[in-house]
């Protein structure tokens, strides 16, 4: 059996479902940053794939992914300063205890 | 390459870093904001200077500068302008921490410029990236319970959302090979009608992006952070939100939606009812639960739910009828102008108010006329425009992106949208009502310093122009407009 | 011959006292000085005197008509909306009728609210009243229209509200604001059926397409019913009437100017500027006539038992707006039946019912200004207070008593030329609207002469006016009302005798576009050549013997014949429970017990099921995390309908911004659905997350089955 692009999309796409899963699923709001990632990285499977198969001259997805690889390291440094942010004012990060604002 | 089109960002990103710099060194935190609002009226200034010139392009095709691009960001670089103007109350209660405040706008404001400049996946997601990053720290600046979890929801999600986007990125740069949003469209132009039909793959992409997008622009069901982010928020930002971010939002969908996947008929007509759908259910939710609200933010928040859905109606339009006009866009841009100083205005006028009050809550707000004339006035008249009556801006905004809606055959749902400012009226005058009839809590005169008042009699300036006089700012939105048919 | 800039300020003069007033003068003047109504009294003079010229220029064209340039307002697309004015001879009667009117209850004013606190704020809604009455009345576009029709419903809030802290006079602002929207709505869906079949919004143009035949049919039909919807609104016709009485509340000039003269009449002038409109639909002309023949008897059997001065004047307006539209109904269904139907013919149909209108403005603000000035003695409008006040308000009771007699339309009194017509071109068309509005006529010489003997002759009833003032404290004793606010009455009074001699020669019918003309003397006593005058005298002359035998002789005890007629006179003071019916059978019991009872019984049967299938179907799949969020929001859904079952609605802060009525249930459903909806947003990170992916999950299952 030779691994063919649906194969790097299958993995890709059960990667984003458990990221996805794990992020609605989990409480802790590190681990819910985590699975955001572990989606993002999905994507990254998926874009390389695309890039290797679709077109394989060009490295416009490869790019990209360095650009989302950017990106998301960013994002992991200002959701960690938020997240301990919150856990200097409310002692936890579990996100069901985080509703003081509703309805 | 040139540079000099460059200009307006850069030197928003320089004053950012001077900013920071800056406050290492001034005592009088004041000066901050004055150098935040001049490198913000430079980067207009060069802005303008532009504005008439040949669309061109710059890095490779990734940034556009057209008059799309430069109206976007003469509009941002005004959201920025009065923000800043409205926060100087607000930041001199974080002491040593305004240079981060001020440079963080820049900063959002540099990143939603790039929003709609960008023609190219990769810089729309830095550009949104730079934007949400900015915001979010903004959202959780104050440091206490409430905004620190407003920061969380909003953070989370948008992180959440940003990769179900990029996985939509992905898939239709599968699908196309392409990034450049002219290149996927001639590629999407020349495959046969039957490959897009049945291409889950590129639908599924047009449709991640969608709820990456609609999560920006506050479209139902992409919407549940918007009331929670906006009550927590500081409240300069909370009106920095509901106009800046949206506007971004509906600049990357207008860039994306009518050159990528503006034809073939079929893809453009599944979108334009998706939208129209979407708008439907907006407004409707939006005005129907911003009815018992109690805080103003909140109320605040589900209507800038609702007024996503009218604005949405445009983006029917433009699905719809692709080729014909650019009525839909143009009437979309002139929304946002409208709906800019509007929102702006009330949401001034609030802090205004709250600063003294410290409360949001709509009933404390009873018997401003007495207690604050200008500021209840003001706010009535933001109100009145948000209804959308005449003589304000909101009219002749609902009229126009009303007009395009029956203009595109859509009637439905621009009769649902009319129902939605009927009941819309009643929570808004419920404010008006309170204002103006209701027993003042207290005698003591509500005084409020002379940057927010400036602020908002620009705002009200603007409200009463955009309703009377809506011509000039028509024109500049159908030049705008026209440049979306460019295709670097 | 006047220039075309001079028009525009006739406008724009009213806009700018209403400027000065609002922006400079309120908020550094103190409220004792005069200077916002000098102001406002000079820039209406001045429009009164070029609308005066207008109406001279207008009359010496050979076509009635001026063409003023208009410009371009705004360009959305391939629509071009165009600012511009319509002086025909419609136009130029109306400016001097607003014009008058309005001056003259400015100069009333100040007398009438001379020391109020909000002094200044009610000179800058008059003024900017007057700007919108007369941009209604100028514009020569439907949306142009449109855009005043609300801002005057705008103003008429604001000045029914002026005394906001008193709640009725709150309520009643609300109350005229919502259910004039309710015509309103129906005015906005005709001018976009309009728009959508004919691509303009220009009034001559639509006149050109109906009077052709391209516009025609159903379209047309709908498009005039809508059109008369508004003006029912407006014009406080049946069944949109309840407003107009409450709106009483407000100050009287108030009522004088806005519900008597000249907002109410924009119901009928609206309805004569697209007449050409109605007149190629069968069905429009006869549902105005229709309509405003059961309005005019109507409002006029009310009128019989109310024991508020005022409000007998405010049903008595009611009842001539009706007059106006029956006479405009029957013209058109006249002109039908003669089978030839130009533009000219057309709009000079519409000269009967504007020349009522005409008339009516000037005598019936008489009549209110007069209601006014007795109020400023007495402190009250209840008559049975009241009593001899002839001989301590002789110039009042003089001019009220000419109002009255022109109203009752007796000879030669402008009332009774212009409902002469009236009658007569109804008995060509319509013999039982004709029997209707007969015996209206015996009513409402009764009503407004039972107001006379009530109030002026007897003795006085009242108690000492002392400080319990209903609308000023002054400690005054009965006296006469200052000069400022006798003359305006005295002008309206000559006005209301000699207004009718216009039509005597026939020239105001060869004016409005279609009539011969004769000379005065004929004009005069030559129409009692025709039995219908003399019928109508004689039932005008009963019915003020009537109410002299009962109220002024006390011939006939006036409880006696009460309890006779007792059953009629509780459904008259009642006002046909028409209020009760309102906001008890169609609001709270078909909305609220039937259609929101059935859409509960479809929420918890359909959607609660749904609900819980998927939550169980969730449950599976999600077992840990999400069990607990959804369960939350089903709990807190169920929550809300026990809460809804108990109490109707409950809500936390009812108290600070009830409505009433139909507003407040309306409102309430609409609310309830909010609160349900609102415990969704339950502040959980994840739901929202969720609530994201299940969007998405929606949105591609409807694309793949729709798409």
């Amino acid at each position: 059996m030779s691994v063919g692009l649906e194969h790097y999309l299958i993995l890709s796409a059960a990667l984003f479902s458990i990221g996805f899963y794990g992020a609605l699923a989990k409480k802790n709001a590190i681990i819910i940053l985590m699975c955001i990632e572990l989606m993002i990285n999905a994507v990254n499977i998926a874009m390389a794939a695309f890039s290797r198969y679709s077109v394989p001259v060009l490295l416009t997805g490869q790019v990209f992914i360095i650009f989302i690889i950017v990106v998301a390291a960013a994002e992991v440094a200002v959701g960690l300063a938020i997240i301990m942010n919150i856990y200097r004012s409310r002692e936890t990060t579990e996100t069901d205890k985080i509703d003081l604002m509703k309805w | 390459m040139n540079l000099q089109l460059f200009i307006p960002e850069l030197t928003l990103a320089i004053f950012a870093i001077a900013v920071i710099l800056l406050d290492l060194f001034v005592q009088r935190k004041g000066v901050l904001a004055g150098v935040s609002v001049a490198g913000l009226v430079i980067s207009a200034g060069f802005t303008l200077t532009m504005w008439g010139s040949e669309p061109q392009t710059i890095f490779n095709n990734m940034l556009a500068v057209d008059s799309f691009a430069l109206f976007f960001k003469l509009l941002f670089t005004g959201i920025a302008i009065l923000v800043i103007l409205a926060s100087v109350d607000y930041a001199s209660k974080l002491t040593n921490l305004q240079g981060e405040y001020y440079a963080l706008v820049l900063l959002s404001v540099l990143g939603m410029m790039l929003m709609a400049a960008a023609t190219e996946l990769i810089s729309i997601y830095v550009a949104l990236g730079l934007t949400s990053l900015s915001l979010c720290a903004l959202v959780g600046f104050l440091k206490d319970s409430k905004s620190s979890e407003a920061a969380l929801k909003y953070f989370l999600l948008s992180a959440m959302v940003s990769a179900v986007l990029l996985f939509g990125m992905a898939l239709v740069f599968g699908v196309t090979g392409e990034t450049q949003l002219s290149k996927i469209a001639q590629v999407i132009q020349a495959m046969p009608l039957t490959n897009i039909t049945d291409n889950p793959a590129l639908v599924l992409g047009v449709v991640l992006l969608i709820v990456g997008f609609g999560f920006k622009i506050a479209a139902v069901p992409f919407h549940m952070w918007v009331p929670d982010v906006y009550e927590g928020a500081p409240t300069p930002i909370t009106a920095y939100l509901s106009v800046g971010s949206k506007a971004a939002g509906f600049a990357v969908i207008l860039r994306i939606f009518s050159s990528a996947f503006g034809l073939p008929e079929w893809l453009s007509l599944n979108w334009g009812m998706l939208f129209a759908v979407l708008a439907a259910i907006s407004m409707t939710l939006g005005n129907v639960v911003a009815l018992p609200q109690t805080n103003i933010k909140r109320m605040l928040g589900y209507s800038s739910i609702a007024q996503a859905g009218y604005l949405m109606v445009g983006l029917a339009t433009v699905g719809i009828l692709p080729t014909a006009d650019v009525l839909g866009q143009s009437a979309i841009l002139f929304f946002l102008a409208s709906y800019t100083v509007t929102n702006l205005g009330a949401f001034i006028a609030i802090i205004a108010i709250s600063n003294k009050t410290n409360s949001d809550l709509i009933q404390d707000f009873s018997g401003m006329i007495r207690r604050a004339p200008g500021l209840a006035l003001a706010l009535t008249l933001c109100l009145v425009s948000l209804i959308g009556m005449p003589p304000a801006a909101g009219f002749m905004a609902k009229f126009y992106i009303f007009s395009a809606g029956v203009h595109s055959g859509l009637l439905w749902l621009v009769i649902i949208a009319v129902l939605n400012s009927v009941i819309s009226a009643y929570y808004y005058l419920r404010v008006v009502k309170v204002m103006w009839f209701g027993e003042p809590t207290s005698t003591e005169k509500v005084f409020s310093s002379g940057a927010l008042r400036f602020s908002l009699f620009i705002t009200s300036i603007g409200v009463l122009l955009l309703g009377i006089l809506p011509g000039l700012v028509m024109k500049l939105t159908e030049a705008a407009s026209k440049m979306l048919a460019f295709l670097p | 011959m006047i220039a075309s800039e001079l028009i525009w300020l006739i406008f724009l003069l009213p806009v700018f006292s209403f400027i000065i007033v609002s922006l400079f003068i309120r908020p550094s003047v103190k409220p004792t000085s005069k200077i916002a109504g000098y102001i406002t009294i000079t820039a209406i003079s001045a429009s009164l005197v070029l609308s005066l010229w207008t109406l001279l220029t207008v009359m010496a064209e050979p076509k009635h008509e001026l063409a003023v340039p208009d410009f371009s307002w705004l360009t959305v697309g391939d629509l071009t909306i165009r600012i511009g004015l319509m002086i025909d001879s419609l136009t130029a009667v109306m400016l001097v009728v607003v014009t008058v009117v309005s001056l003259m209850v400015q100069i009333y004013s100040q007398g009438y609210m001379h020391g109020d606190p909000g002094y200044h704020r009610y000179y800058a809604w008059m003024s900017l009243f007057t700007a919108s009455m007369l941009g209604v009345i100028m514009a020569n576009s439907l949306l142009l229209i449109f855009f005043f029709w609300e801002l005057v419903g705008l103003c008429s809030y604001l000045l029914i509200g002026f005394w906001f802290h008193r709640p009725a006079a709150a309520n009643a602002a609300k109350k005229a604001f919502v259910v004039t929207r309710l015509g309103d709505f129906g005015f906005l869906a005709a001018i976009l059926l309009l728009y959508t079949n004919t691509g303009t919004f220009n009034i001559p143009e639509l006149h050109e397409m109906a009077i052709t035949g391209v516009l025609a049919g159903t379209t047309l039909t709908w498009a005039a019913i809508g059109i008369f919807a508004g003006a029912i609104g407006k014009s406080a016709q049946f069944p949109l009437h309840v407003w107009l009485p409450d709106a009483m509340e407000g100050p009287t000039p108030v009522s004088a100017l806005i519900h008597a003269a000249t907002m109410v009449a924009a119901g009928v002038f609206l309805v004569a500027r697209t007449f050409p409109l109605f007149v190629n639909s069968a069905t429009a002309v006869t549902i105005v006539a229709v309509i405003g023949a059961f309005t005019a008897i109507f409002a006029a059997t009310m009128g019989l038992v109310m024991n508020d001065m005022k409000r007998v004047v405010a049903y008595s307006t009611i009842s001539q707006l009706g007059y106006m539209m029956l006479g405009l109904g029957a013209a058109g269904l006249a002109l039908r039946q003669e089978g030839h139907v130009t533009l000219e013919l057309a709009k000079a149909a519409a000269a009967i019912g504007i020349f009522h209108l005409f008339n009516h403005a000037f005598f019936k603000a008489l009549l209110f200004l007069g209601a006014g000035s007795v109020n400023h003695a007495t402190n009250t409008f209840d008559m049975r207070q009241m009593g001899g006040l002839r001989k301590v308000m002789p110039w009042t009771y003089a001019t009220f008593v000419i109002g009255a007699l022109s109203l009752a339309g007796i000879w030669p009194l402008s009332g009774f030329w212009s409902k002469d017509e009236i009658l007569a071109v109804t008995w060509d068309t319509q013999r039982v609207l004709f029997t209707l509005v007969m015996i209206t006529v015996l009513m409402t010489a009764f009503y407004i002469f039972r107001v006379v003997f009530l109030t002026f002759s007897g003795q006085y009833r009242g108690s000492d006016p002392g400080s319990h003032g209903q609308e000023h404290d002054h400690t005054t004793h009965l006296h006469e009302s200052s000069p400022v606010m006798v003359a305006p009455m005295v002008i309206l009074a000559i006005l209301a005798i000699i207004s009718g001699f216009w039509n005597i020669t026939g020239s105001f019918d060869a004016f409005m576009g279609h009539g011969e003309t004769r000379s005065f003397a004929s004009g005069l006593f030559g129409i009692f050549t025709h039995p219908l005058p003399w019928i109508a005298l004689l039932v005008a002359g009963l019915g003020i013997f009537l109410a002299y035998a009962i109220y002024g002789a006390k011939w006939l005890s006036a409880e006696r014949i009460g309890h006779i007629f007792r059953p009629l006179y509780i459904i008259f003071s009642r006002k046909y429970w028409f209020d009760e019916l309102y906001e008890n059978v169609i609001v709270k019991l078909i909305l609220l017990k039937w259609v929101f009872a059935a859409l509960e019984k479809i929420d918890t049967k359909v959607v609660d099921g749904a609900v819980n299938g998927l939550a169980n179907t969730v449950r599976t799949i999600y077992r840990i995390a999400l069990l607990n969020g959804i369960f939350d929001i089903l709990q807190r859904v169920d929550g809300t309908k026990i809460e809804k079952a108990n109490g109707v609605i409950k809500e936390p802060n009812k108290n600070w911004w009830q409505v009433d009525g139909i507003v407040n249930v309306m409102a309430n459903g609409v609310t309830a659905s909010g609160e349900a909806l609102k415990k969704t947003q339950t502040g959980q990170l994840q739901l929202y997350g969720l609530v994201i992916g299940l969007g998405v999950v929606a949105i591609i299952l409807v694309l793949y089955f729709a798409g």
